[in-house]
């Protein structure tokens, strides 16, 4: 009887064990409720790396007003160092409002999404075009909290983002709602190469077409006897990493869309698919580089492996702090099939923030969003090289010389923010991955195409009937200034 | 009413506080609550997530908005090339694992029973793989395995066995064999160990016996090891067909399925639609949960068709 009763406590007690350990952080990151301080270590114990914590305390005043509590959730590492300086400079000098501020770079979309579900989201996030979140899903199913009041009562926001001038269907706002404004942005891509190698082959720079970037990979791998390679990928989106620019700037459908017609039609891409898939023929490429992923691929580029390499505005950092390179390393424009740029380069907005409607007090979260789209934040952010400045007003507030090899992405006229293309979900590989394998030689280009053609508009009509997306047409849409169109959605 | 249900419940003569008590006697209530435990965090991690699926296989989900579409993704899935190709290269992996990894095993516990100097240290070594996290082995072996600046390819081009560098997981001939080896290498261990247990369950004397009647090695092997080892090797046989089916952490390491979907298996297939690809496509929710029904009845089915198989051989032999 009493190992009876031994077994049934010994039961119990591992029960109640077991909830105390799954037990939920009830602790309310922003009512400024007493419990708000073990709230944000609760956070931190998830996994994810509180990198800075408010200074203020219940303990420490129990006579004065508990602060507010914003939690703030970014998926940016490299700029760790900045925010948390400015993190610690805001709390140190507000008692009324403090931010808790919280890396998470891993699994980003599914983390804000289960947190919300769960009631555990943070009041702020860091958002960029390049995060791939489609802004109509996380309005619809009501997660992202609208900022147009808030921007309307902030003209010192409205000066330094210049939001107005900056507002992009479907990427940023609908409608006439603003969900966050794009602080910074990211140059379309360049090339990158290898001063020495290239020069070696007898260039002095990178051909305006790419037929001529072709050849120079050719002639530097013929001289490279095995060890040094013409140009390298990354098993991370190879396509997308420079060739897709190409094609924009060639003037092709942006992501396969026709926006003058409102369909998908990748027909123009063929002479490029049939072009690049020379750096294979040749034998150009660094074997092997399309199974490395981007970082082994940077830092085999950083050894001179090989000559050329494509990617955005952040290369500024990895070729001087993450990958140092032991040669003199250039940056070029992109070339066209043509040599004459015929459509815009898409860029891409970044560092934003945005409110979701879980936060409880949305004055305070706008404060700090606010403070990190001010002049004093913004200035040391851009001047650090961690982004370049969007609007002409902070663009005209920076020192240029302090931010480095940045100089040498500057926004080019060409450049520009394509609308967003309906959000189909599309059956079977995605076009960046069916253009790869054309690329790689296992399918033809024009079978890849027709099979593109019909997926993508099935999935558009399908999209339309359930009512997950809008037709998107613009009649007077100037591919050079894709941005500057007059944008009709329709519904069928 | 009242009366009646007591008469329902009352056996002649027995209350229900009599019935109570000698259900606390039997211990029935410890053991209630022992089970409890177990049986709330199944529900609640197992049944409850199986349940939770089926909400979705008529609707397109990407984690945030659900559209009703239907039978479409019943039907997407009957004509979804790429997840039947992936179904084939399933079977091409998990039958080739097997064969391979099975016989090995055996081998090496066989080797490890022998009193062989070392042989301790070995066994430690060969399971070692098996407490590796795959992901962290797979890097290693992506290393290995590297094109350009891999080890393999060195000492091979240094032993003059390759004039130029073979692009192990970028070639669609070599893919499959480079995960089926690094799969192999990380699974051995484990089921050496399954037959060193088998194996020292059977007693010495038998093998004694044998050795008097002459019988050398090799007619050990198969007239003693193998017969008295079959309980056990249905058991291993059965553990190794449905993990191979559901292996795929290594190759999403390793190759992400491709090239040009190669390597590409259910599993994996299943784990980019519901979580989106690197090239930034939405979550295929609902399609993903269709999948892994068919997937589930894929992998059940060819478990029952073995079983069913090694029952009949039990009667056979």
């Amino acid at each position: 009887m009493k190992r009876r009763i031994g077994s049934i406590v010994l039961t119990v007690v591992l029960a109640v064990m077991l909830t105390a350990c799954g037990a939920a952080n009830t602790g309310t990151a922003n009512t400024g409720s007493a419990d708000a301080g073990s709230a944000n270590t609760g956070t931190a114990d998830t996994g994810t790396s509180a990198t800075a914590t408010p200074v203020a305390s219940a303990s420490e005043d129990n006579t004065a007003a508990e602060p507010v509590i914003v939690e703030v959730w970014s998926n940016n590492r490299h700029d760790e160092t900045y925010m948390t300086e400015m993190v610690d400079a805001f709390n140190a000098s507000h008692t009324d409002v403090q931010i808790s501020y919280t890396i998470m770079t891993d699994d980003w979309q599914n983390s804000i999404q289960l947190a919300f579900q769960a009631g555990t989201a943070p009041d702020v996030i860091t958002i960029s075009a390049s995060d791939g979140m489609k802004l109509n899903d996380y309005v619809t199913s009501g997660m992202f909290e609208s900022l147009s009041d808030y921007i309307a009562a902030d003209t010192a926001f409205q000066e330094v983002t210049e939001v107005y001038d900056h507002m992009y269907e479907g990427l940023n706002s609908i409608d006439d709602a603003i969900y966050w404004a794009a602080n910074g942005v990211r140059s379309g891509t360049r090339i990158e190469y290898n001063t020495e190698l290239v020069s070696v082959a007898g260039y002095t720079e990178i051909p305006d077409t790419l037929e001529g970037v072709v050849q120079l990979t050719k002639e530097v791998t013929a001289l490279g006897d095995g060890v040094t390679y013409g140009v390298g990928f990354t098993s991370s989106g190879p396509f997308g990493r420079w060739l897709e620019g190409v094609g924009e700037m060639s003037g092709y459908t942006h992501r396969g869309y026709d926006y003058t017609t409102g369909t998908y039609d990748f027909s123009s891409w063929a002479p490029l698919l049939e072009t690049a898939a020379q750096f294979y023929t040749d034998g150009s490429v660094l074997p092997g580089s399309e199974t490395q992923g981007v970082d082994n691929s940077r830092a085999l580029f950083a050894q001179g492996s090989f000559a050329v390499w494509g990617n955005a505005s952040q290369e500024a950092g990895v070729f001087t702090e993450q990958f140092p390179t032991t040669f003199e390393w250039g940056v070029s424009e992109l070339p066209t099939m043509s040599g004459e740029v015929a459509g815009a380069l898409s860029i891409t907005p970044n560092f934003g923030f945005t409110m979701l409607s879980s936060a409880e007090d949305k004055d305070a979260a706008w404060q700090i969003i606010s403070y990190f789209s001010s002049e004093e934040f913004l200035k040391g952010y851009f001047e650090g090289g961690y982004s370049a400045p969007l609007s002409s007003y902070m663009a005209g507030k920076i020192d240029s010389s302090k931010v480095g090899r940045l100089a040498d992405f500057a926004i080019q006229d060409y450049e520009d923010v394509y609308p967003s293309t309906p959000s189909v979900t599309v059956e079977g590989d995605e076009y960046p991955t069916v253009f790869w394998n054309v690329i790689m030689g296992n399918i033809s280009a024009e079978d890849a195409i027709a099979d593109l053609n019909t997926r993508y508009n099935d999935a558009l009509a399908r999209g339309l009937a359930n009512g997950s997306c809008t037709r998107l047409v613009i009649e007077d849409f100037d591919p050079l200034h894709p941005s500057s169109g007059t944008c009709t959605y329709l519904s069928e | 009413m009242k009366e009646n249900l007591n008469k329902a419940l009352e056996k002649p003569g027995i209350s229900v506080w009599q019935k109570v008590k000698k259900a606390n006697n039997r211990g029935d209530f410890a053991s209630v609550f022992m089970l409890a435990p177990a049986v709330i965090l199944l529900i609640v991690v197992s049944v409850y997530p199986f349940i939770w699926v089926f909400r979705y296989v008529c609707y397109e989900y990407n984690g945030i908005t659900s559209y009703f579409t239907g039978t479409h993704n019943l039907v997407r899935a009957f004509h979804d090339l790429t997840f039947w190709k992936s179904v084939v290269h399933t079977f091409e992996y998990a039958g080739l694992k097997i064969v391979f990894i099975i016989p090995f095993a055996l081998l090496m516990a066989v080797f490890m029973k022998q009193k062989i100097t070392g042989s301790e240290l070995f066994r430690g070594i060969y399971f070692m793989p098996t407490i590796i996290s795959a992901a962290i082995s797979s890097m290693v072996f992506a290393f290995i395995f590297a094109s350009y600046n891999g080890i393999l390819n060195a000492v091979l081009r240094f032993a003059g066995l390759i004039d130029k560098n073979v692009n192990w997981l970028g070639d669609t001939k070599t893919a499959m064999w480079v995960v089926l080896i690094v799969a192999i290498w990380g699974g051995f261990g484990n089921y050496m160990i399954y037959f060193m247990s088998g194996l020292s369950s059977i007693s010495d004397d038998v093998y004694e016996s044998a050795r008097i009647d002459g019988a050398n090695g090799i007619q050990t092997f198969f007239r003693i090891t193998l017969p008295l080892l079959s309980p056990m090797l249905k058991v291993i046989l059965m553990l190794a067909i449905t993990g191979a089916f559901k292996d795929y952490e290594a190759i999403m390491v390793l190759t992400q399925g491709g090239p040009n979907n190669r390597t590409q298996v259910m599993f994996l297939y299943i784990y980019q639609l519901i979580f989106g690809s690197q090239t930034g496509s939405s979550p295929q929710i609902g399609y993903a949960t269709v999948l892994s029904l068919i997937a589930s009845l894929i992998v059940g089915l060819v478990t029952a068709i073995y079983l069913f198989v090694s029952r009949k051989l039990d009667n056979v032999v």
